[in-house]
C-alpha cells in the first residue's frame, strides 16, 4: 500500500518527529510504502505532488491544521491523534489499511479559499464520509 | 551541524539516578543543570514555559519516557538534559512512569536549521534499542556519548 502522512504537534519540536518516525518504522515492518511530511518547527518541506497523487490514502496525525490541505483533495484519509500514533503506530496503519480496503474512508474535500482547513485540528478521529462537508458548512 | 560547536547535551546535563518524586521536581533538577551549563538564562521563566506546554497535554509516552519541552526565550541553544530513574517518575503515560526523562529546550527565536538536531533527537527516542542503551548506561559521560553518536543530522 502507498501511504502519505502529515504529522504536527503543539510545540513542533518533539511529537511531530516522533510520530513520523513511528509511522515510518511501522510501515517498514508491515511492508507498506509511506512518505511523511513533518510540519514542525524545523521547517516543513512539502512532499512532491506526484507522491500524493500516487498514494492510496492519507494519514493525518496532526494537532495543528494541515498546511495546504488542498493538495490532498480527493484522497481517502484518516485522522488520528499524535498520541495514538505514538502509542501504537502499527495498529493505526493496520486499521487505516483495513478501512481503505473496505472503502469506508472519507475523502479530503476540494480546496477552501485559503487552501487549508482548520477542521483537522480536532482531536477526534473521523472515518465518516462527509466529515469535511459538514464542517465547512 | 547547524548548531556549530554547541553540543545537544554534555555529561553535566545528565543525571543518573534522578531523585525526584514528581515530574515538577524532575524537571526543575534538570533545568538547574541547564542553568549551570549556561543553556538557560532564567530558570523560573523557562520552567513556566515548560509548565504551559505540559498543561496542554502530558508528555509521558509509551516506553517509559517523559519529554517535558518548550520553545523559550530563556533558552540559548537547542539542548536536552537527561535524567534516568530506576523507580520512575510519573509523566502521565498510560503504561507507567518514565525511567528516562528528556528535558528539551529550544530557543524561541532560533531559525529552522537550529531545530533540526532536536527533530533528530525526537526521532531517535522512538527506538527501544536506543532507550535501552540509555537506561543501562551507568554514567553521565556514557549517556552524553550515546546521544552524540546516535543523534546525528
Amino acid at each position: 500500500m502507498r501511504i502519505v502522512a502529515v504529522t504536527s504537534c503543539i510545540t513542533g519540536i518533539a511529537h511531530t518527529y516522533m510520530a513520523a518516525e513511528a509511522l515510518e518504522q511501522a510501515a517498514k515492518h508491515l511492508g507498506h510504502d509511506i512518505t511523511v511530511e513533518t510540519q514542525g518547527s524545523a521547517g516543513s518541506t512539502a512532499m512532491p505532488q506526484s507522491t500524493i497523487e500516487a498514494a492510496d490514502f492519507c494519514i493525518f496525525a496532526n494537532d495543528l491544521d494541515v498546511k495546504d490541505i488542498a493538495r490532498f483533495a480527493g484522497k481517502p484519509f484518516v485522522h488520528v491523534s499524535v498520541s495514538t500514533v505514538l502509542t501504537d503506530a502499527a495498529s493505526v496503519l493496520s486499521d487505516a489499511v483495513a478501512a481503505f480496503t473496505s472503502g469506508t474512508l472519507a475523502l479530503v474535500e476540494a480546496a477552501t479559499p485559503a487552501g487549508s482547513a482548520s477542521v483537522l485540528s480536532t482531536p477526534t478521529e473521523s472515518k465518516k464520509r462527509g466529515f469535511f462537508r459538514r464542517l465547512f458548512g | 551541524m547547524p548548531t556549530g560547536k554547541i553540543a545537544l547535551t554534555t555529561a553535566e546535563l545528565v543525571i543518573v539516578g534522578l531523585e525526584a518524586d514528581t515530574k515538577e521536581s524532575a524537571t526543575r533538577m534538570l533545568a538547574e543543570r541547564m542553568v549551570a551549563a549556561g543553556r538557560v538564562t532564567e530558570i523560573e521563566g523557562y520552567l513556566e514555559d515548560v509548565r504551559l506546554r505540559e498543561a496542554q497535554m502530558d508528555t509521558g509516552l509509551p516506553g517509559g519516557i517523559g519529554i517535558p519541552h518548550a520553545r523559550s526565550e530563556f533558552v540559548t541553544h537547542p539542548t536536552v538534559a537527561i535524567g534516568t530513574s530506576v523507580r520512575g517518575v510519573d509523566f502521565g503515560a498510560h503504561d507507567g512512569p518514565a525511567h528516562l526523562v528528556f528535558l528539551i529546550g529550544a530557543p524561541s527565536g532560533s531559525d529552522d536549521a537550529h531545530l533540526h538536531i532536536l527533530a533528530a533527537l525526537a526521532r531517535t527516542l522512538v527506538h527501544e534499542d536506543f532507550r535501552q542503551m540509555l537506561r543501562e548506561a551507568d554514567s553521565p559521560t556514557v549517556i552524553a556519548d550515546i546521544i552524540k553518536k546516535e543523534v546525528t543530522l
